[in-house]
């Protein structure tokens, strides 16, 4: 745990440091891979607790998710449909979920 | 699960890239707030405050440079520039808005000191040899202007509301006399209850001109150029 923590700390020092800015036009892709990402280390999380975290399972589910959510904003977006706010719903409802079990479980831990 | 190694990596690589994805994220936020509106006002204006600094230096130390080699300006010249504060006994005159009311058809605008009534009164000391005069701490120079601004009188461009105290040093016993003329400024203010109190001192202090004017369009003629 204290590792993920780590290296999530380091990676946060280098994407700080690098002074890298996403396009605007870029921005909303971005932003929902991001959130596609933070879905996947949650669910990950609920895994774990659940003792069915699968090695395989998580890290496909993590880049597959963001590449998937992106590609798919961005065809929605030259079909014109705000597949957007979609993502942006599914991917907080999972996170908000996944979070609450997280807290039940520490709770009756 | 957590403890086989395969694993351990994977998760470390996972939240790398998420960390690494937060951080630019924050990043680009932070970017788009910067080319909101009012930030870029504040960082316009903070800007403009620093040339202006840079201006206020530059011209201390020309400032100082002319201290340091005066041009041997007679000191009429300077007083006259206003270059120089100056000390000498002379009349204050305090000069205070009517506390009188205004009757009903009457226009309040009487009852208020104007930039017009402060000219009469500046114009009448000079014309009585005041020397040096000062309007609520303005040196009052050349190319002073006494203007109405609003609710104030602009003097210097620096706005000043009343009370309005008026130094100026010269021949205390004329400018009195002057000014209390009959039919003179103040018994023509008084009309309106616009009190002007005198006092004269044996000593008053009157500041230098403290702005830097720079002649764009006047230039000197050397004297042997006079046709």
């Amino acid at each position: 745990m204290i590792f993920a923590i780590i290296s999530l700390i380091l990676g946060a020092l280098l994407g700080y440091f690098c002074n890298i800015t996403i396009p605007a036009e870029y921005s909303k892709l971005f932003s929902v891979a991001l959130l596609a990402g933070l879905d996947a280390v949650f669910g990950g999380l609920k895994a774990v607790t659940l003792k069915t975290f699968d090695n395989v399972n998580f890290v496909s589910g993590f880049f597959v998710n963001i590449l998937l959510a992106a590609l798919l904003i961005y065809i929605g977006d030259n079909l014109s449909i705000d597949l957007y706010y979609v993502a942006l719903f599914v991917f907080g409802l999972r996170i908000f979920k996944n979070m609450s079990f997280l807290r039940h479980y520490m709770i009756k831990k | 699960m957590l403890s086989t190694k395969h694993s351990r990596v994977s998760i470390i690589l996972v939240c790398f890239i998420l960390g690494f994805m937060l951080a630019v994220q924050f990043h680009s936020t932070q970017n788009t707030l910067k080319s909101s509106t009012q930030y870029q006002r504040a960082e316009e204006l903070s800007q403009r405050l620093l040339q202006i600094r840079h201006e206020r230096d530059a011209l201390k130390k020309q400032y100082a440079a002319q201290l340091k080699s005066p041009d041997k300006l007679s000191s009429a010249a300077v007083i006259e520039a206003g270059a120089s504060a100056v000390e000498g006994p002379g009349l204050v005159l305090t000069i205070v808005d009517s506390d009188k009311k205004a009757l009903a058809d009457e226009n309040v605008n009487l009852y208020v000191v104007h930039d017009e009534d402060m000219l009469r009164i500046v114009n009448e000391l000079r014309a009585a040899g005041a020397e040096a005069i000062a309007i609520n701490g303005q040196r009052v120079v050349a190319t002073t202007e006494i203007r109405c601004a609003g609710p104030t009188i602009s003097v210097n461009n620096e706005r000043s509301a009343p009370p309005f105290q008026i130094k100026a040093i010269g021949n205390t016993e004329t400018m009195e006399n002057a000014l209390k003329m009959r039919g003179g400024v103040i018994e023509t203010l008084g009309v309106w209850g616009i009190k002007i109190n005198m006092k004269a001192e044996k000593n008053i202090n009157i500041p230098a001109y403290n702005r830097v004017n720079n002649f764009k369009y006047a230039v000197p003629v050397e004297k042997g150029d006079n046709k």
